[in-house]
């Protein structure tokens, strides 16, 4: 871990009792955080959840994103003091004249691995949302659409074709399936088993699904393999929504509103 | 993504991969870095219920650099495959990064090995999750 004596002359220290906030996830700041002495918890906060991603102790940097963000994105996660606790607080202006002066090749595989976090933390709060909505029934808690309203995991009969969208040649085929369920954050799919005898399916791929509502509205979203349980004649998938275009995320709030 | 430029000068030697082989084993020791040069490998992470992909690179990807900006012998944080066509890789030129990376500050090093240490925790942690809803 750093020396503190590496660090700038602007860096103090800041103790913090148990319970304290040091940081919270969508503020903007600038600031990296040694830990000191004591414990801190990292955590996202999604919807009403805290959702813990580490805890660190004596030596541990946090808020370090925000250096390879350069400060134009807010913080992405909280921290807050499990312990009494006290952390070397820096801001890094010298080390940002440093990092830019670095080569440039360690500049690139730092920003691949800041984007790889990125998309990890957002596939997190995904998984999260869907494990909430089917914690709590049929019933969405989750205003994706701004209209605040909420929404339902619509049970649905709907067929539907979908591809694997690797980028890999020769697995493009496209393939059937039968959506059985619904939501704003991901799907139910039932498919004939011989469609993974030809295409692997595997926890973790993307997905493009394309049907269309029984409102004649056509839909296409890219999702992510969460779930697969055989069941009988058929293979049950669970999928989570990558992204949702507003288009798209419209066509499903307005089909899924309550009737 | 394109090959960054940058990466070329860096390339030590290059490698075809059959499809399927195993390029860098979970758990094993190694901080050779590699770009993918043309085709695709799958990321994967050993669970409970067995390798699950949790990413796909392709062309101008790196991969196998969080083992190496952690140091210290960190064994390697996935397995990293092949997919389904024979993948040409480049292999970096460890000696040059070792140098690179030694230039830096501790504090600067520091930073950066946070950084990894969290795509790793982060990783292991949506795995975690994966089977949990499966």
């Amino acid at each position: 871990m750093a020396d503190s004596k590496e660090t700038i002359a602007t860096t103090y220290r800041l103790r913090y009792k148990k319970g304290d906030q040091i940081f919270k996830q969508n503020d903007f700041g600038i600031s990296i955080y040694k830990i000191v002495s004591g414990k801190v918890l990292i955590f996202r906060e999604c919807e009403d959840l805290e959702v813990p991603i580490a805890i660190l102790g004596n030596g541990s940097i946090i808020g370090e994103m925000i250096f390879f963000l350069k400060a134009t994105e807010v913080r992405s996660a909280s921290a807050r003091a499990l312990e009494d606790s006290e952390v070397e607080v820096s801001h890094p202006k010298e080390l940002f004249k440093e990092y830019e002066a670095g080569a440039p090749i360690l500049k690139l595989m730092a920003r691949q691995a800041l984007n790889r976090l990125k998309r990890m933390n957002g596939f997190i709060d995904r998984l999260i949302v869907n494990e909430q909505e089917n914690s709590q029934g049929l019933t969405s808690s989750l205003n994706l659409w701004k209209s605040h309203r909420r929404f339902y995991r619509k049970k649905v009969n709907l067929a539907c074709k979908y591809i694997v969208k690797t980028r890999l040649s020769g697995f493009n085929a496209t393939l059937d399936g039968v959506i059985k369920n619904i939501s704003m954050t991901g799907l139910g799919l039932e498919i004939d088993p011989r469609n993974e005898s030809n295409i692997p399916h595997e926890i973790g791929e993307v997905f493009q699904v394309e049907t269309i509502l029984p409102n004649a509205r056509e839909v296409k979203v890219s999702c992510t393999l969460v779930r697969s349980s055989k069941g009988r004649g058929c293979i049950s998938l669970g999928m989570t929504y990558v992204e949702l275009s507003d288009d798209t995320r419209k066509t499903l709030g307005f089909f899924l509103l309550p009737a | 993504m394109p090959i960054d430029p940058v990466v070329y000068e860096y390339i030590a030697s290059e490698v075809v991969c059959p499809a399927n082989e195993v390029i860098i084993e979970e758990g094993s020791r190694g901080d050779w870095v590699y770009v993918v040069l043309e085709g695709h490998v799958k990321v994967k992470k050993r669970t409970q219920k067995g390798l699950v992909v949790i990413d796909t690179l392709s062309e101008g990807e790196i991969f196998g650099e969080i083992a190496f900006l952690e140091g210290e012998n960190a064994d390697r944080s996935a397995t990293v495959m092949a997919a389904e066509v024979p993948v040409r890789l480049g292999i970096l030129d460890k000696e040059l990064l070792i140098k690179h990376y030694s230039a830096m500050s501790p504090t600067l090093r520091a930073i950066i090995k946070s950084l990894a240490v969290k795509v790793r925790e982060t990783t292991t942690r949506i795995c975690a999750a994966l089977v949990a809803a499966s």
